[in-house]
């Protein structure tokens, strides 16, 4: 092993992104002190967009910067800090990007929308999302357990505070509470199965873990299967699989809507690269004599995805609040999204990364599109109900008409990006002959339009007790139609943006890390 | 040379679509204007379409192509793109045309119609349905553009849904039309699993069938090519499956202009020119095509003799015609058939205007309750006289000379099918006749206040005579200029004075007997039908197909539908509802657990993933 690398002034550049965010969060906390009561907490809230923006900024320009390995371009195709602990490479710069993004309209969508009396602490509510996406990103971007964690930790303990911010909400605190011990017992789960592997190969670095598998197989079984086992499991609650989602209802309905759709789509995201990165690494390449190990593995997370999307959609027909019915749609589409990694369990599909991401980008704009549309008419109704909608298109045509593309690419319609999204994955279930995996997922496919189509129903065929327009605040609208619009081009252009993704991530530099 | 029109053929169908979207979206707030929007929109398409045909007119413009790969699945892929062709051009010069003269048309024909910014939207919307479709490049989009014209007939033919026969005919249009596409797709899977490659485009197509035939055999051939006739038959209207054009005469008059001219019949002659290289390798599919054609051709003309619609007896007539450009198609001759699409397009789209117009003035389609209009309505009646010519084939009116261009080439090939083409323009000459004296001469009748139609009406009729009579010098026996702009090569077209002067002849025959009858009465109108009682019922009740197909095919077909009612019922809903339950027992047990305690949360996970590790890997260490 080399010598602990200590950090250099040339290596800043490389977390540049990282940086900006802390910079701004720690520079945001002390101005939300300083900053008289009198003076509009919006203020914060366009910093911390400014910042989210500054660092994806530097999140593209870093990934124009790296090379894909081959001679016609000769840059490094990713870039090692810190002993090996730290890595820039696309797998994490893609991620990092949709984080950013979905983050940056998060709080640009809240702007204005968010009422004093629900979040009394508004200020802290939108600079707290930065040291949240940074922990995402860490997780997105790391090759050793221990920073993986790490990061895994400051996005979870400042999830709790997010979900909390509506200090005079009982329904709040009660899901903050839940939040804080179920999501500690998945990280107690997760730290439990790591220190299994460091056990075992001796080393915490994926790289060298890698290095220490073959051997370990031959002598410690057993310990593996509890090792990985016991991530699984932490990452099924993280990611809300069935039938460890039960705390996402609770947790989703007492946040304030623009925290849900970042538990919804940038921590669940972040849990997913952490899961890519670490079983890419290892669990993979469990092979030893039998091959048991790695296929069982894999068949755990697919029975786990299968679990997923059917619990998730058979729950959401119940459900009548608005949140919870897509907190349950979001278990059914963790199911989904998981689908591509579990698919190794036969052989290794080489789309499996482009399929995930896909869909992911898709999901994160359809989700973003929705909870913006709730928070706007949940505020103007004063519930989060499904009656909350009846009317809408009467009231406000155009907002129905997007709330309408947006439903339909959740549901899987063409001609959206949900849509080509799950047909992706799909045909990955087609090609590994994981036939029984599509199944499922095409049935809960045609469940899942009833619930969708039971919000249309209230949309469009029931007469609301409002006769008034939609109040919509102007960022929530743009954001509306930036979603809808970013879901019809994912449906009308699926081959150029799934080429483009597939030109700038590379399996060999991206996911095989042992190779760095 | 300047390519820009070329290059940018796609706004062409993209303006009417746009005029669909706004008109749906902004709906009843547009009130009046809506229909000026459609109007504008299909005026610019007009425009950008002649622009294209002005620089593709000068010299050898090349072919331009763009496709855009829309899904890669494995190494299948769709694409979807356009092409422009001096073919291409030629019919987004017609449809524009008819389009913009129906659109300006309806402006006073639909005034007082309170949907009428839905007719306008669907107007649109078929426009650019049509558009698309002949700017389609592969077989694929073709049909998506041919099923989204037949849904717009079907929503027109029906638009006055309060009548309960427009509600029928819009079904039946629908249905028999159908028949067809499903013809058309199978066609389209078949070539898809035969091609190599998957290629649909058309350029492929050309280049398996055409260039290097013998790819594909013979038989396969053959059937994919009957397949696609099989669609065009629905769609234009041919024998046996002509059943639902005249009904289709339901809907408001414009639209059958629309329908007859430019947009849905068309697209039926249009499909086969665009794959006649499937054609051709077939004699069988060509000899089918020939023999389908003459046959509607006579058998139309003769079913229109009897009819008492004014518009019933247009639309036979559009049937027969259509029939003349198969015939044409199936004896090789696709300039002929290009031809005559061009020239009916003008012709009948007057003729039905000009229909309309009398409609509009005397509120009854029957022609036995008309006569003398053509005193008041001065210039209604001297554009439909000059659209009656066109249609009978007098010289030296546009339809003389193609079908004179049609008929000229059966003579060489299938002498049969030439006589038969000219007994049928001896009845198209007759039934035009008898059309023309008993509405617009004769002693008008006392209780109608017929009046004159506002000019946003009469113009477009003006627009379509002078075309009727001049769009036939594109192409005469003694200047093969369309044949030579359309396929760039000289095509073989000599002078035959014999065809020339017999189908003139016949075709003034057929008008001096009609004036005889019904004007002069120097033969008694009962003269046939008197001594024949049997043939005038006959053709009356048009052979009797329709209620050939209400015996053969409706009613088994509503016996089985009841069956599978029953079965339906029972064993699918049984099913159904059993799926239903066991679903909503799954999300009750998710409640269940769900009850707020974060103890249950926890308790089920560990629970869960106890289960998991001893299914998974406990069964490794049994």
């Amino acid at each position: 092993m080399e010598a602990l690398q200590t950090l250099t002034w040339s290596d800043t550049w490389y977390l540049s992104p990282e940086l900006v965010l802390s910079g701004f969060a720690i520079a945001l906390a002390l101005l939300d002190l300083f900053l008289p009561k009198q003076v509009n907490r919006n203020v914060i809230g366009w910093l911390t967009l400014a910042g989210l923006i500054c660092a994806g900024v530097c999140v593209v320009l870093l990934l124009l910067s790296l090379g894909d390995g081959t001679e016609v371009n000769s840059a490094e195709p990713f870039h090692s800090l810190l002993g090996g602990s730290y890595r820039i490479d696309n797998f994490g710069n893609l991620l990092k990007l949709v984080f950013l993004g979905s983050a940056g309209f998060i709080v640009f969508s809240s702007l204005g929308t968010v009422k004093d009396e629900d979040v009394p602490i508004k200020g802290e509510m939108y600079y707290l999302v930065l040291p949240a996406t940074l922990g995402a990103m860490v997780m997105s971007s790391s090759g050793d357990l221990l920073t993986l964690f790490v990061g895994l930790e400051l996005l979870s303990i400042t999830s709790y505070i997010l979900v909390a911010v509506r200090k005079n909400n009982r329904i709040s605190s009660e899901a903050a509470f839940k939040y804080v011990v179920t999501g500690g017992a998945a990280s107690a789960f997760i730290l439990y199965g790591m220190s299994f592997l460091y056990g075992i190969t001796g080393s915490t670095n994926i790289a060298l873990i890698y290095d220490g598998l073959n051997s370990a197989i031959e002598n410690s079984e057993a310990l593996l299967y509890i090792s990985f086992f016991l991530m699984i499991a932490g990452f099924a609650v993280k990611l809300a699989l069935a039938p460890f989602h039960a705390w996402a209802s609770d947790v989703y309905q007492g946040a304030p809507t623009p925290v849900t759709s970042f538990l919804a789509v940038v921590a669940k995201g972040a849990a997913f690269a952490m899961l890519y990165r670490i079983f890419m690494g290892t669990a993979f390449f469990a092979i030893g004599s039998t091959g048991f190990i790695q296929k069982d593995i894999f068949l755990g997370l697919a029975v786990l995805a299968a679990a997923a999307m059917i619990v998730g959609t058979a729950g959401a027909l119940r459900q009548r609040n608005v949140k919870r019915l897509l907190a349950l749609s979001g278990v059914a589409n963790a199911g989904i999204l998981l689908t591509p990694l579990a698919l190794s369990l036969t052989q290794f599909h080489t789309s499996m990364f482009s399929e995930f991401i896909y869909y992911f980008i898709a999901y994160a704009f359809m989700n973003i599109g929705v909870f913006s549309v709730l928070t706007i008419v949940s505020r103007d109704s004063g519930n989060e109900t499904l009656s909350g909608f009846a009317g809408l298109y009467h009231r406000a045509p155009w907002t129905a008409a997007a709330a309408v593309v947006l439903l339909c690419s959740l549901a899987g319609l063409p001609v959206t990006g949900g849509f080509f999204g799950k047909l992706f994955i799909l045909f990955g279930t087609i090609q590994t002959h994981t036939y029984w995996l599509g199944a499922i997922m095409l049935a809960t496919t045609v469940v899942s339009y009833a619930v969708y189509f039971t919000l249309i129903r209230q949309m469009f065929m029931r007469s609301g007790e409002l006769d008034t327009g939609l109040k919509m605040t102007f960022p929530a609208g743009i954001t509306i139609w930036i979603c809808t619009i970013a879901t019809l081009a994912l449906g009308f252009f699926p081959v150029p943006i799934l080429n483009w993704i597939n030109d700038v991530f590379s399996i060999q530099f991206d996911f095989l890390v042992f190779r760095g | 040379m300047s390519t820009f029109f070329t290059e940018n053929a796609w706004l062409v169908p993209v303006l009417p679509f746009a005029a669909f979207v706004v008109l749906t979206a902004m709906g009843k707030g547009l009130k009046q204007s809506g229909a000026w929007v459609a109007t504008i929109a299909s005026f610019v398409s007009l425009v950008l379409s002649l622009c294209l045909a002005s620089e593709r007119l000068s010299g050898n413009a090349a072919d331009y192509s763009r496709q855009y790969d829309w899904i890669h699945i494995g190494n299948m892929k769709l694409s979807a793109g356009y092409e422009v062709t001096n073919l291409s051009t030629l019919m987004l010069v017609v449809v524009t045309l008819v389009a913009f003269l129906v659109n300006l048309y309806s402006l006073g024909y639909m005034k007082k119609d309170e949907r009428i910014t839905t007719f306008f939207s669907y107007v649109a919307l078929f426009t650019g349905s049509m558009l698309g479709l002949v700017l389609s490049d592969n077989l694929l989009t073709f049909y998506i553009f041919w099923e989204l014209v037949g849904v717009c007939s079907f929503l027109l033919v029906g638009f006055w849904f309060q009548k309960p026969e427009a509600k029928a005919a819009a079904k039946k249009a629908f249905i028999v039309t159908r028949i067809g596409d499903l013809g058309l797709l199978i066609a389209i899977l078949l070539l898809f699993w035969y091609m190599p490659g998957h290629a649909l485009d058309f350029t492929a197509l050309h280049n398996v069938f055409h260039t290097q035939s013998g790819v594909i055999t013979t038989s396969i051939t053959t059937l994919i090519a009957l397949l696609i006739f099989l669609g065009a038959v629905g769609k234009s209207g041919q024998f046996p499956l002509h059943v639902w054009l005249p009904d289709a005469m339901e809907g408001p008059t414009p639209i059958s202009a629309l329908i007859h001219a430019a947009t849905m019949v068309a697209a039926g002659v249009f499909l086969v020119v665009r794959t006649f290289d499937i054609f051709e390798a077939s004699q069988i599919a060509m000899n089918t095509v020939a023999i389908i054609g003459a046959f509607t051709a006579i058998f139309a003309a003769m079913i229109g003799l009897a009819q008492n619609d004014i518009k019933r007896v247009l639309a036979y007539s559009t049937i027969s015609q259509l029939g003349y450009m198969m015939l044409a198609l199936g004896v090789g001759s696709v300039t002929g058939a290009m031809f005559h699409l061009f020239t009916h397009a003008f012709f009948k789209a007057l003729l039905f205007l000009g229909a309309g117009s009398v409609i509009h003035s005397v509120h009854t389609q029957d022609i036995r309750e008309m006569g003398g209009l053509g005193g008041k309505m001065k210039l209604t009646a001297w554009t439909f006289g000059i659209g009656a010519l066109a249609l009978s084939g007098i010289p030296p009116f546009s339809g003389f000379w193609s079908k004179d261009a049609i008929l000229s080439v059966a003579m060489d090939k299938q002498p049969i099918l030439f006589i038969v083409g000219l007994i049928a323009a001896f009845f198209t000459a007759l039934y035009m006749a008898r059309l023309f004296f008993l509405v617009f001469t004769g002693k008008p009748r006392e209780n109608q206040h017929a009046h004159e139609s506002p000019s946003v009406m009469t113009i477009p009729l003006v627009v379509l005579a002078v075309l009727a009579v001049v769009a036939g010098f594109v192409e005469t026996p003694f200047n093969g200029w369309l044949g030579n702009w359309l396929w760039g090569e000289q095509s073989e077209h000599n002078v035959n004075g014999l065809v020339m002067i017999l189908s003139a002849a016949v075709a003034l025959l057929g008008l001096y007997i009609g004036w005889l009858t019904y004007v002069k009465g120097t033969i008694r109108r009962d003269a046939i039908s008197s001594r024949m009682p049997g043939l005038l019922k006959l053709l009356e009740n048009k052979f009797y197909i329709d209620e050939l197909y209400r015996a053969l095919f409706v009613k088994p077909l509503q016996s089985l539908g009841k069956a599978l009612e029953l079965f339906d019922e029972y064993v699918v809903d049984g099913i159904v509802r059993a799926s239903g339950y066991s679903v909503s027992a799954i999300g009750k047990l998710n409640s269940r657990l769900q009850n707020g305690q974060v103890q249950t949360y926890a308790l089920t996970a560990l629970i869960g993933i106890v289960i998991l590790i001893v299914a998974i890997a406990g069964r490794r260490f049994w």
